[in-house]
């Protein structure tokens, strides 16, 4: 496996030298920062305020300002890793000088956990560089965010990761970029909460294996909405932490192992 | 047997039985070849002929349906660092377009642990360097051409296989191309080039490999073609059986074209002339045909002569 490093450090230089995840890490500032944003906007008394965040709720919700950023675009980013190859038949220059296909898809899966932690570190930097300066503007305090990095930051950074890792294994099964962009994006805003309101509402079961679900397990839990409250600030009963990891690993691997034998070991033409 | 981890010197390219499928088309029909080390071996067909299939397979890009493909004694895949024993052009779309082309190279690089200093040496060879900032996208495909040479040089490689490589070169281009691969194979290395024009490959190769709807037409040096392109006598003669065994013994390759007519492969006016005289064959018609190297890579690739007839496969 000497030749790994090198797979990963040119997947890695291969997302460096595309515009895509450029655009995809401007757009988790953006959103981050309008997560921020809101994380001040508070109501009182059907009176909404912005001020600074005191509560240990409302800091976590700020120090987990990425959160939609990471549901959104760590997918996103996840699927231009590999459907970039395929869109531009880079794949081809790829396979020549690495013939073993499975080698190059752990590769390209390492890799999207590497953007996916870095697009997470994007995201911290942008709640830093915005939510203390406003904290201070609003009388708050930063020290009492920094309490919450231990709590909130490890969930979150798990979060990019396995989502990217996601990402990558839709993209390994569908190919086409913006098939997997509109799957990646479709599945977790649009299909997910339709599931789980029916599966809720007719059959009162908490369907608490999807993807988005799982990471709200992750980050969630951790974040703004404590245990068992999720993120979308439903009552229902979310999984352990831990185990929304797990889930993720798995939708994130199991979607690339089925991308492998079913897409990905095709001819090249 | 050469073991699994020894380097790929001047390897031999061998084809053999190799079918592939797409469903109920045969794209590659029970093709056999072998392309030796130190030559230049032009892998040529019409479009649609199975080339690029080939290819692929050869590359591990695709699989076979059945039959196999060895560099070396090897496949692809167990080549240990193929892109440092076998450089591939394959295609002039194989970019994306907002990446700049020295930065193409540098990602194959990394990919393949070559050092920067060689992505230098070979953008300077195929003349690049001025233009190697700028993206890929602007590039034209020549350019294109040119980087793909430059990706597949990178490591150096002893056997070289390219896919239609003069496409969108300029004949400045293709001048500069048939020196370089010329300069290349002076070094020893397998060079397998495809084309669908004869004409072009023709001052270039040294061996040829003709395939028509997947199958081979002809396989050997390229001189098996210019001495039936060059020389051939059709003679009407109501001895035709006599004439026939006259030639055959005087070393000549006559074809009974029906009828009373003779065609002499390998046979001209100076040569067939006195032969004729001295047996006392009646003769009504002698005519030299001059049949160029396209019509004759026409004639195979088409499977049919010109006089309708099927054409034998030709090898050395």
């Amino acid at each position: 496996m000497t030749t790994m490093p090198r797979l990963v450090r040119a997947e890695l230089f291969k997302l460096r030298t595309t515009p895509g995840p450029w655009v995809c890490f401007a757009i988790v500032v953006l959103l981050t920062g309008l997560g921020v944003t809101t994380s001040f906007i508070v109501g009182h008394h059907g009176i909404v305020h912005f001020t600074a965040p005191t509560t240990t709720t409302q800091l976590r919700r700020l120090m987990g300002a990425g959160y939609t950023a990471a549901i959104v675009m760590a997918p996103v980013l996840g699927v231009l890793c590999i459907t970039t190859e395929y869109r531009h038949r880079i794949l081809t220059a790829t396979l020549l000088i690495h013939p073993r296909r499975p080698d190059v898809l752990v590769a390209k899966v390492l890799a999207s956990a590497v953007w996916g932690l870095l697009m997470a570190v994007v995201s911290f930097v942008m709640i830093g560089a915005m939510g203390i300066p406003l904290l201070v503007a609003e009388g708050g305090s930063p020290s009492h965010l920094f309490s919450q990095v231990g709590p909130v930051m490890p969930g979150m950074l798990a979060a990019y990761v396995l989502l990217a890792i996601y990402g990558m294994g839709i993209g390994t099964l569908v190919r086409n970029q913006i098939a997997g962009v509109i799957l990646a994006l479709g599945l977790s805003l649009v299909l997910e909460p339709i599931i789980v309101a029916i599966f809720s509402s007719l059959a009162h079961m908490d369907v608490n294996f999807l993807p988005t679900r799982a990471t709200q397990a992750l980050a969630g839990s951790l974040s703004a909405r404590g245990p068992g409250g999720g993120a979308g600030g439903t009552a229902r009963a979310l999984l352990s932490w831990w185990l929304g990891a797990i889930v993720l690993v798995l939708w994130g691997t199991g979607t690339a192992v089925l991308g492998y034998f079913t897409t990905f070991r095709r001819d090249v033409t | 047997m050469t073991t699994v981890n020894a380097p790929v010197h001047a390897a031999s390219i061998e084809v053999k039985g190799l079918t592939k499928r797409f469903g109920a088309v045969t794209a590659v029909d029970d093709l056999s070849f072998t392309v030796e080390p130190g030559r230049i071996t032009g892998f040529l067909g019409p479009n649609g002929a199975g080339k690029t299939t080939t290819l692929r397979i050869l590359l591990d890009l695709a699989g076979p349906t059945s039959g196999s493909c060895t560099i070396g004694g090897r496949r692809y895949r167990d080549i240990p660092d193929p892109s440092r024993h076998v450089g591939a052009v394959l295609e002039a779309t194989n970019f994306h377009p907002s990446r700049r082309a020295r930065a193409h190279l540098q990602m194959m690089a990394i990919e393949a642990g070559v050092a920067s200093p060689r992505i230098d040496a070979v953008l300077a060879l195929v003349g690049l360097t001025a233009d190697a900032r700028r993206k890929v996208g602007g590039y034209s495909l020549g350019m294109r051409q040119r980087l793909q040479l430059a990706g597949a040089l990178l490591g150096d490689p002893s056997v070289l296989i390219l896919d239609e490589p003069s496409n969108g070169l300029d004949p400045q281009g293709i001048a500069w191309l048939r020196d370089l691969l010329r300069h290349l194979a002076a070094d020893g290395r397998t060079i397998l080039v495809s084309s669908h024009l004869l004409a072009e490959m023709a001052q270039t190769v040294d061996d040829v490999v003709i395939v028509s709807k997947g199958r081979l037409r002809a396989q050997g040096p390229l001189s098996i073609l210019t001495t039936r392109a060059q020389s051939s006598m059709r003679v009407r003669t109501p001895e035709v059986d006599r004439l026939s065994e006259i030639a055959r013994r005087a070393g000549f390759a006559p074809r009974q074209l029906g009828g009373d007519a003779l065609l002499v492969d390998g046979a001209t006016p100076e040569a067939l002339g006195p032969l004729i005289a001295t047996n006392g064959v009646v003769v009504h018609e002698l005519v030299q045909v001059s049949q160029d190297l396209e019509s004759l890579f026409l004639e195979l690739t088409t499977s049919m002569t010109t006089d309708g007839q099927p054409v034998p496969a030709v090898t050395r």
